[in-house]
């Protein structure tokens, strides 16, 4: 037998059925494909970097759009980075840039690698005492933070929908206790912004962050930030902005604050066209289709004994689960190469997570998106109970 | 990891001479019948019977000491009712067992 060449992944014979959408989703609507392929077929337009007065200001479309969908009253606090990590990395920094001393900080059990590295980051460093809030269920009671509370907490970071358990998180009651003790409130929205309304004008929430490449439907390299109060946060990172170029400082006004060099025209202009679907499809038709196709699956996997879901009810369409006697990434394994179904297997980035539920093993996740179809969900689950069918009796015989 | 294309199908054959170096298990009801190879500290490999592709992972501390080896394995394997010679295999197989031992556990 003969090793002919090393060979990347390929979609082969079968039709690809992509469940990977809490990952990067797949396909875009044929809109952001446009946009993209509209906004390099003319020189980029950015204020105050151009003669040039051609084409689309890509970035105040994207800026606004995404400011109505998610209920923002000033798109100018509405801050374009490289996705949530970079953004939270940002806002953490920033906000601790403005507390002398060590702090006290919160986050939770069900958080990311993007949020627990960089407070435990600053927890190596003495700069805070960083305490993780267990959840309970697939949630984190609003009881728990408050009980979690000491006099010196400035601060607690947390994800708005888990991106494992697929559970939405009480952020109105946990961001009004946290405000009722002068406590400043990351939200990490990365799962949820583009699946369920979020309403920043009322919810208590000082920051929340977000990324274009999930449930915005736009493509990876673009993310961002709503901030309420801008002065919270002290800018970490200067340079170009195209505007005030005769300071040697950074200017402190919106959004430049904290806009640096030139954006990503293209994977704006996909944002901008991502947002927009979503506003014409209406979030309640995403909502109710995420919902069914959902519930169709859990109910079918339910179906197999021995697979264990973690979240049965879940509130977005991700479901965890492992198949007993199988290694997640075997079973990983078996759906692509075996049927094309792209899902995702291990720890999903959120170690604390599958501490808890499952021994540290991690699981394999599907996650649907609004170009899911049910002929899709239904192959993924004859698919997986196939597999599951056929576990126990044969593994380790060869 | 790294994906192998193969000049013929994996047989269940092909599995079974695996097991000579290692631990295998297989899921004959899943698609054209799953199979897993493991041999541990130094690499493992997954494929479907009838697929020219196999994937393999390798422990990546050692992973210079053993990827000859995987090719050496295929290119040994001649195919169903082949006599295969094992014994060349077996003592390189214990020539780098020894130095993945020593890199990994200093002993």
């Amino acid at each position: 037998m003969v090793v002919r060449f090393l060979k990347q992944m390929s979609a082969g014979e079968r039709p690809l059925i992509y469940l990977n959408n809490a990952a990067t989703s797949w396909p875009k609507p044929p809109g952001v494909m446009e946009a993209i392929a509209q906004s390099l077929s003319l020189p980029v337009f950015g204020s105050g970097r151009t003669t040039g007065t051609q084409g689309e200001d890509y970035i105040t479309r994207a800026r606004e759009s995404l400011s109505a969908l998610l209920g923002a009253d000033t798109p100018e606090n509405l801050v374009f980075t490289h996705n949530a990590t970079d953004s939270l990395n940002i806002l953490i920094s920033g906000f601790l840039a403005g507390i002398k001393g060590e702090c006290h900080v919160l986050t939770t059990a069900l958080d990311h690698n993007s949020v627990l590295r960089p407070l435990y980051e600053y927890d190596q460093q003495h700069r805070i005492c960083l305490d993780i809030i267990p959840f309970e269920g697939c949630s984190i009671r609003p009881e728990a933070a408050e009980a979690a509370i000491r006099p010196d907490t400035r601060l607690m970071v947390m994800t708005h929908g888990s991106n494992v358990l697929g559970s939405v998180q009480d952020i109105r009651a946990i961001g009004n206790i946290l405000h009722e003790h002068g406590i400043y409130f990351i939200v990490d929205g990365a799962q949820t912004a583009g699946h369920i309304p979020v309403g920043l004008r009322d919810l208590p929430v000082d920051a929340f962050i977000f990324t274009g490449h999930k449930g915005l439907l736009g493509v990876p390299g673009t993310g961002g930030f709503f901030l309420r109060d801008p002065e919270a946060i002290a800018p970490v990172r200067f340079g170009g902005t195209g505007t005030d170029s005769f300071s040697l400082l950074h200017p402190r006004r919106m959004p430049e604050r904290f806009e640096i060099g030139t954006h990503n025209y293209p994977g704006l202009a996909a944002l901008a066209a991502g947002v927009e679907f979503i506003r014409e499809t209406g979030m309640g038709s995403i909502m109710e289709k995420a919902e069914r196709q959902t519930a169709f699956l859990i109910r079918e996997l339910k179906e197999e004994s021995n697979i264990t879901i973690y979240n049965e009810h879940p509130d977005l369409p991700i479901i965890a689960f492992n198949i007993g006697g199988l290694q997640n990434d075997d079973v990983g394994f078996m759906l692509a190469r075996g049927f094309n179904i792209i899902a995702r297997t291990g720890l999903h980035c959120a170690p604390l997570v599958h501490r808890a539920i499952d021994g540290g093993e991690g699981c394999v996740r599907l996650s649907l998106s609004w170009n899911t179809t049910d002929e899709e969900c239904r192959i993924a689950a004859d698919a997986i109970r196939r597999i599951a069918r056929n576990a126990d009796s044969t593994v380790g015989q060869a | 990891m790294k994906e192998f294309l193969l000049d013929s199908p994996v047989t269940d054959g092909f599995f079974a001479y695996l097991r000579n170096f290692g631990k295998v298990e297989s899921l004959p009801g899943v698609g054209e019948g799953f199979y897993k190879f493991e041999k541990p500290d130094w690499f493992s490999i997954k494929g479907f019977s009838r697929d020219t592709t196999v994937e393999v992972r390798f422990k990546k501390e050692v992973m210079d000491l053993t990827v000859d080896f995987v090719y050496l394995i295929f290119s040994t394997y001649r195919g169903e009712g082949e006599e295969i010679d094992l014994s060349v295999l077996k003592r390189r197989e214990e020539a780098i067992g020894e130095r993945v031992r020593k890199r990994l556990y200093g002993a």
